[in-house]
């Protein structure tokens, strides 16, 4: 099997992050809890990997929130930031996970920015929709779709310039670009553990530049006796028994990014994505891509490109079809009625894989 | 038999602390608190000797690392807060 579809979740999981993960299920009890062995164990295996993502994002351990996936941090960002009837700018490459969020808060969205590729387009309709009086701004980093990577230095400081509080979705950014909480000035940054981060499923992470408006209500092995949350991070945010195993195997995801380098990754998946797209186009395949590509490219075949990636599965190659829970991007691209056809790399895709997809892709047809 | 507990409001907190001292060569024990010393109920303290309690202290205020109390103890039935 070629496993093109990273911007799903990484696959298969390393050999080490799997033996961490279940090392942690017998040598880890729950963390937090109590003083003997195997709680202390557990918490200096959750430390150690949130020391981990500090020194990766550049913030405090205790600015680390560990949730259960991406969407979780999202919802825990907006709910923390804004109130239904508050007007945020989002872009037009936004996930489900931020704008149903923001539409089942009933918070009204602006879209700003829908051309692909182009930051110029981008920045000045950003700008714009932040002048013209809105509340807040939600942006992804990379596109989920079109792996379209958003210019969000400058986004970033366009809010922080006039005050506006502003959430980075990381889900297809971290651990291919590198990023930082105080650079960027973010209120708060959502990721997954499982995507790009090498963990297992299940894992996620809201890094806070300020506070959290809980969305679990519960235990937290501190402060037994006061009725609130506490107020301290992370436990405010992280209500319930944490999923030990599974931050186990991040953390050990986080340690082999940490040896192979995060930049040496993503120049190495931008540098297959442009040769994939360009190998595509020569056999016709009518292609998304541009300048300021990550690792992830969409095509649309002449044919449904559901029974397309049907039978690229049957010929040994995973990947993608559908609007990828990402209608706003394809409304944007205007792929909406077809969906598009989507191939997304990871550390260890090599050329090998691009070229045993491009076969494939050659036999299939465009 | 002189001992210094240190008081945070969470585990979290108390790692932070822990590994500044562990930094700075200063040993410390990170464990429970006894129940009677945390009035909020459950948390984490920092036990260590009492030759460098303030220096440890000290680093703890500087790197802001919020704890609650410190408490010193002298045999096991004495223990009193103090303020350093």
């Amino acid at each position: 099997m070629t496993y093109l579809d990273w911007g799903a979740t990484s696959f298969p999981k390393p050999p080490s992050v799997r033996r961490a993960a279940a090392d942690a299920m017998v040598r880890c009890a729950n963390p937090g809890r109590g003083g003997h062995a195997p709680a202390m164990a557990a918490a200096e295996t959750v430390f150690r990997t949130r020391e981990g993502i500090g020194e990766m994002f550049d913030c405090q351990p205790e600015q680390v929130i560990f949730t259960s996936n991406c969407t979780h941090s999202l919802n825990m960002a907006i709910r923390s930031l804004f109130h239904p009837g508050d007007q945020v700018v989002i872009t037009g490459f936004e996930h489900n996970a931020v704008t149903r969020t923001l539409h089942g808060m009933g918070i009204r969205t602006r879209v700003a920015g829908k051309k692909l590729f182009d930051w110029e387009d981008t920045l000045y309709e950003f700008e714009r929709a932040l002048a013209e009086g809105c509340r807040g701004a939600v942006f992804t980093h990379v596109s989920n779709v079109f792996g379209y990577v958003l210019p969000v230095a400058e986004m970033s400081a366009l809010c922080r310039e006039r005050g506006i509080p502003f959430v980075l979705d990381a889900a297809q950014s971290a651990g291919s670009i590198p990023l930082s909480l105080k650079q960027l000035g973010a209120d708060y940054i959502a990721m997954p553990g499982h995507k790009g981060l090498l963990g297992p499923m299940g894992t996620g992470i809201l890094l806070c530049g300020k506070g959290v408006e809980p969305l679990l209500y519960g235990g937290t092995g501190s402060e037994s006796r006061n009725p609130d949350m506490p107020a301290q991070l992370p436990e405010r945010g992280e209500a319930g028994t944490a999923n030990v195993s599974a931050i186990a195997g991040l953390g050990e995801g986080i340690r082999i990014l940490k040896r192979i380098g995060i930049r040496k990754i993503g120049q190495k998946e931008e540098t297959l994505i442009r040769f994939c797209g360009e190998e595509l186009e020569k056999l016709g395949y009518r292609v998304f891509r541009g300048p300021h590509q990550l690792a992830t490219l969409s095509f649309v075949p002449q044919m449904d490109c559901e029974e397309y990636g049907e039978k690229m599965g049957k010929m040994g190659i995973a990947l993608r079809a559908g609007l990828h829970c990402a209608p706003l991007a394809h409304e944007s691209a205007g792929t909406l009625e077809t969906g598009t056809v989507r191939i997304s790399l990871g550390y260890s895709t090599g050329q090998e894989d691009i070229l045993r997809f491009l076969r494939a892709a050659a036999k299939v047809g465009p | 038999m002189n001992f210094y507990f240190i008081t945070f409001r969470s585990i979290t907190a108390a790692q932070r602390g822990e590994r500044v001292l562990q930094k700075k060569g200063i040993r410390c024990q990170l464990s429970r608190t006894p129940r009677w010393m945390e009035e909020q109920g459950c948390g984490y303290c920092l036990k260590l000797g009492r030759s460098r309690i303030s220096e440890a202290v000290g680093y703890l205020r500087e790197e802001k690392i919020e704890f609650r109390k410190i408490y010193l103890q002298t045999d096991s039935t004495n223990v009193e807060e103090v303020k350093l």
